[in-house]
């Protein structure tokens, strides 16, 4: 239908003109360039996304430079540079000078940048406020000197111009700089390139990062960590959560002779035999050339596709951070503020949604100098980047509101609302395919399957966070003993003795009754090269006991250590250890020692203690044992060896203490 | 320990004066040797002691006075906060043996910066170490002037033909007339006013007259009201300090002299009668050393500032309240005071003693007092 089409040619014409320049006037907000402090905080984020990227591909440990000058009037001058592999010449303009052109789109595996806007965009908009071209310095090893190209944008074409060239020298032997001009506002604060390079600098521990800001203020992030994280493997698309014209369109563009060579080598999680079951029960044969597929035959694929046990997509193209580098990350970010707690991070196992698999990581800091009279601090990360807008709109932020905090220990008023405390919280979401709110990659969208794997991780976390508040409170409890027992005592026996001229009594029994707990404590100390880890147990009780006690601990840990006395039993596997130890009178002290090779890198809380032969509410710093261990011994032998021993002592009938009463000696005064 | 305080009922001046002075620091060694018995069976250290909480303490309607109930409570060293004041209490009554030994006084001040080498039982505020002063009051049945420890000099003072016997501070005793061996300031009140220190000789007054205002004492003094009607003047300065009200029962009880009250007529005042009558809920546990039961009011009554026209202000909301809240005070709930307070309420209005000045200098002297007095039945 010739007329029909030249009507479409003439739309398409039309279409056409609509410039990028225009394209992006009516986008300014989902690009993140409406106002001048978001477009430089989008500029450095972008630049510095794509250096990351770059490095991270390149298996390179990422050392990045943002400098920030600002010039006369509101114009400023950014300048982010890398030690990534650099760009060939002929790709410099197409990177940086056109958008929606990038090498990430396609590929099926988790990465920063995606859709290839990012970096373009800011070139667009220097060249938009400002008039002046780009400058990009790029060096391959392979060549002696660095490409400097300065280009702009040609917005009737969305093509590249570059207005100058040359060739220089440059001290990196590899990397990509690109210096920019544009119309934009630094300052400090939240939503600051400042936050977004601390909260980069939390979730990628293996990078160095420096800013240097107008005043001069140099901020360096040194790298805590020297591996390079793995590079996610590209995998083909899984069928799950595929539409008709993704499937249409992959099994067109497959060059498989056969129809079934292509579902089980193009599509991920289709095994020989799930092929057979799809075909059977799309009523194909298999034999038929992939691109031949159409219309009913395509639908029938589709559905048998999604009917048919496969496979679940591999989380091998995910790269989560993991609980250790969480934790280096955060340690090495919030070292200032000295937080009381890090709560072990939490890594779920990746899950699958809509043929994307996804993997939720949570980790949490409590107390030192963080607000205690404030909301927590919520920090979004999606695929290691910072989410810093769209707080609100979040599917992270309202997992967190919906968790009731309260349990756990925190305020949380109502149960609504962000909960207060001196906490803060971070959240990583890690995908192929992270469905975001808008384009403008800032929130990431409601979804049932996302959200139950955060609630999940965030629950573990604020366990975590239980815990530890749990026993902070118990321990306080027996520090207020402890400094009755070691300081007041010993002081009021003194001047009560030297009062009435008699010899100070001993304070042994006394003291017992006061604490009446079995103290656990373990301290870690270098012991002549090695590691040792000392493990006290103090009977405070006012009577002889004779305790068991279990250790439980990471099986590598476990494997490289001694142990002193030698235990009473072992389980390598479990990583545990048991002792029966020896009778321990009111006040008397006996210690467990477990040495390390030099070097190993041990903290208190990898060791778990538990104890058995006394009512948990008796015991400081182990957990009673869990029921479903099987290393109990013989009931009989704690009963002939607690022969003998006195009844606990009953406890002192209620009474008033009178200087916690209510209006106690607060008296109104009328005289 | 023994709950003493709360069950000892009425000690009398003249038993406080007889045997149990005779070693007055004697029941803090006794509270040292209970707590080093104690530590000595391996129990847990503490006291009992009459809790001063409002539930506990009562007004008797039969003696008249606020009073400490019988409830007890704990202080022991199973808790931080009990240990550091027992320790505290050991080391207030180290303190107070030490001044007795060295023949030394101190103010309540002092103290408290006396226990900044206490370590970690110094005191944080004088509230607190005036607080534990008063525990040890309760738990040893002693004044803390017993305990050689004394607010600063408030001044209050005394006017009239009153001859007593001083021992002053270098252990000198001078016997002195009140009105006759004193400047136009009378004779000002020592912190310890107890038997050792001030003997009474001889009295030709008929009764005391305890004023609240400086001004209103001197006018009277300067009229010649003392000698004229045979009166002594007791300026109390506002709330009486313990010593005033110390040395005003003792007069009473002692020479059997009655006393009024004369005040400002307003609420505030009201209280500063009651305190001296019937004792106040912060001293509670000495009410027995402090009230005077048989004191009288004698204006300014609300009924007095119609009766004499008398100029006055309007009350305030505070004064409202604190009027409302005498209407549920036990002190004040005989029906005379329970009209008073509703008169006040109902008219609105409070005056000045010295409001009286309205009708001339000596129309206070001439007229008010001696009409009021009569009245009441003293003159």
């Amino acid at each position: 239908m010739p007329p029909a089409r030249s009507l479409a040619q003439e739309l398409a014409a039309k279409q056409r003109e609509i410039s990028v320049a225009e394209f992006f006037e009516r986008n300014r907000q989902i690009l993140g360039f409406d106002n001048p402090l978001r477009a430089l905080l989008t500029t450095v984020k972008e630049a510095v996304d794509n250096a990351l990227d770059a490095c991270e591909e390149a298996g390179v440990l990422p050392d990045i430079r943002i400098e920030i000058v600002k010039e006369a009037g509101d114009r400023i001058h950014v300048a982010v540079d890398d030690n990534g592999p650099g760009i060939l010449r002929r790709e410099i303009p197409n990177v940086f000078g056109r958008l929606l052109y990038g090498s990430r789109f396609h590929a099926n595996r988790q990465s920063r940048g995606q859709q290839g806007i990012g970096i373009s965009a800011a070139v667009l908009y220097a060249g938009l406020t400002t008039a002046r071209p780009a400058r990009v310095t790029s060096k391959v090893e392979e060549e002696e000197a660095a490409h400097v190209l300065d280009l702009l944008i040609d917005t009737q074409k969305n093509l590249p111009k570059v207005v100058r060239e040359e060739l220089a020298l440059w001290d990196r032997p590899h990397g990509t700089k690109v210096e920019l001009f544009l119309k934009a506002k630094y300052q400090r604060g939240r939503q600051s390139p400042f936050d977004y390079l601390k909260g980069t600098a939390i979730v990628n521990p293996h990078a160095r990062l420096t800013l240097v800001e107008p005043d001069g203020t140099r901020v360096t992030y040194e790298r805590v960590s020297t591996e390079v994280p793995p590079l996610p493997k590209e995998t083909p698309p899984h069928p799950y959560g595929l539409e008709l014209g993704e499937l249409g369109y992959r099994l067109k563009s497959s060059n498989r002779p056969t129809l079934a060579e292509c579902l089980t080598r193009d599509f991920a999680g289709v095994s020989p035999r799930a092929c057979r079951e799809v075909l059977d029960q799309a009523g194909l044969k298999g034999k038929e050339k992939p691109a031949d597929l159409h219309g009913d035959a395509l639908e029938k694929l589709l559905a048998a596709l999604h009917q048919v046990p496969l496979v679940p997509p591999s989380a091998e193209s995910l790269s989560p951070i993991g609980p250790m580098l969480i934790k280096r990350g955060l340690r090495n970010v919030l070292g200032e503020v000295r937080p009381d707690f890090y709560a072990p991070p939490v890594s779920r196992p990746p899950k699958v949604r809509g043929g994307a698999p996804f993997a939720v990581e949570v980790g949490l800091v409590y107390g030192g100098g963080l607000p205690a009279d404030q909301p927590i601090q919520l920090l979004r990360f999606a695929n290691r980047v910072p989410l810093l807008f769209q707080q609100g709109a979040c599917a992270i932020t309202t997992a967190v509101q919906n968790l009731d905090w309260r349990r756990y220990g925190l305020d949380h008023k109502g149960g609504t609302g962000l909960p207060t405390g001196p906490c803060l919280v971070l959240v990583h979401v890690a995908s192929t395919k992270v469905p975001f709110t808008s384009e403008a990659k800032e929130a990431i969208a409601e979804d049932p399957e996302i959200d139950k794997e955060l609630t999940l991780a965030l629950q573990a976390a604020a366990r975590h966070l239980k815990t530890h508040l749990s026993r902070r409170s118990r321990r306080e409890f027996a520090e207020e003993k402890f400094a009755i027992i070691q300081k007041i005592l010993p002081k009021l026996a003194a001047k009560t003795s030297a009062i009435v001229h008699k010899p100070i009594p001993d304070l042994t029994p006394v003291i017992t009754k006061i604490m009446d707990i079995v103290n656990v404590e373990t301290t870690v100390s270098p012991d002549s090269g090695r590691v040792a880890v000392r493990t006290e147990v103090t009977n405070y009780t006012p009577r002889a006991r004779v305790l068991e006690v279990f250790l439980e601990m990471p099986r590598e840990q476990f494997a490289s250590g001694s142990f002193s006395p030698t235990p009473d039993g072992t389980d390598a596997e479990l990583g545990r250890a048991w002792w029966t130890l020896e009778k321990l009178v009111p006040s008397a002290r006996t210690t467990v020692t477990v040495t390390f090779p030099k070097g190993t890198e041990v903290e208190t809380s990898d060791l778990s203690w538990y104890i058995a032969g006394i009512d948990e509410g008796h015991v400081l710093g182990a957990e009673p044992q869990p029921g479903d261990w099987d290393v109990r011994l013989p009931r009989a032998v704690i009963e002939a060896a607690e022969a003998g021993l006195e009844p606990d002592p009953t406890t002192e009938e209620q009474e008033v203490d009178y200087d916690a009463a209510e209006g106690s000696a607060k008296v109104e005064d009328d005289e | 320990m023994p709950p003493k305080g709360a069950r000892k009922s009425k000690t009398t001046s003249e038993e406080r004066d007889g045997a149990i002075r005779v070693d007055a620091l004697k029941p803090t060694i006794d509270l040292a040797s209970e707590i080093w018995s104690q530590l000595d069976r391996g129990e847990i250290p503490r006291m009992r002691l009459p809790l001063r909480t409002k539930q506990n303490i009562q007004f008797q309607m039969r003696e008249g006075v606020w009073r400490l109930g019988r409830a007890l409570g704990t202080r022991s060293a199973r808790k931080l906060d009990g240990a550091l004041m027992l320790l505290r209490t050991f080391y207030l009554i180290d303190f107070i043996n030490e001044m007795a030994r060295d023949g030394k006084t101190s103010t309540l001040r002092e103290l408290y910066y006396i226990s900044e080498g206490w370590e970690e039982s110094k005191f944080h505020s004088e509230d607190e170490s005036n607080l534990l002063i008063e525990d040890l009051e309760v738990m040893c049945e002693r004044l803390r002037e017993d305990f050689r420890l004394h607010p600063e000099e408030n001044g209050a003072s005394i006017i009239g033909d009153l001859t007593l016997r001083e021992t002053n501070r270098k252990g000198m005793v001078k016997k002195f007339n009140c009105r006759d061996d004193v400047g136009d300031g009378g004779y000002s009140l020592p912190f310890n006013v107890e038997k050792e220190k001030i003997e009474f000789v001889s009295t030709g007054a008929k009764f005391i007259i305890a004023i609240e205002c400086g001004g209103m004492v001197d006018r009277l003094a300067e009229n010649g009201f003392d000698e004229q009607n045979d009166a002594l003047l007791l300026h109390l300065k506002g709330q009486p300090a313990r010593s005033t009200r110390r040395f005003l029962k003792r007069l009473n009880e002692e020479l059997k002299l009655p006393v009024v009250v004369f005040t400002d007529g307003d609420p505030w005042s009201f209280r500063i009668f009651a305190s001296v009558a019937f004792g106040a809920i912060k001293t509670a546990h000495i009410s027995q050393y402090l009230a005077t039961p048989a004191a009288e009011f004698l204006g300014v009554t609300a009924s007095d500032i119609e009766n004499y026209k008398l100029p006055s202000d309007q009350l305030t909301e505070q004064d409202i309240r604190a009027l409302q809240a005498e209407l549920t005070d036990p002190r004040f709930k005989t029906t005379e005071w329970r009209s008073e307070i509703e008169l006040m309420l109902k008219n609105g209005k409070k005056a000045e003693q010295q409001s009286l000045a309205k009708y001339g200098l000596n129309y206070v002297t001439e007229t008010y007092l001696p009409e009021k007095l009569t009245e009441m039945g003293v003159l």
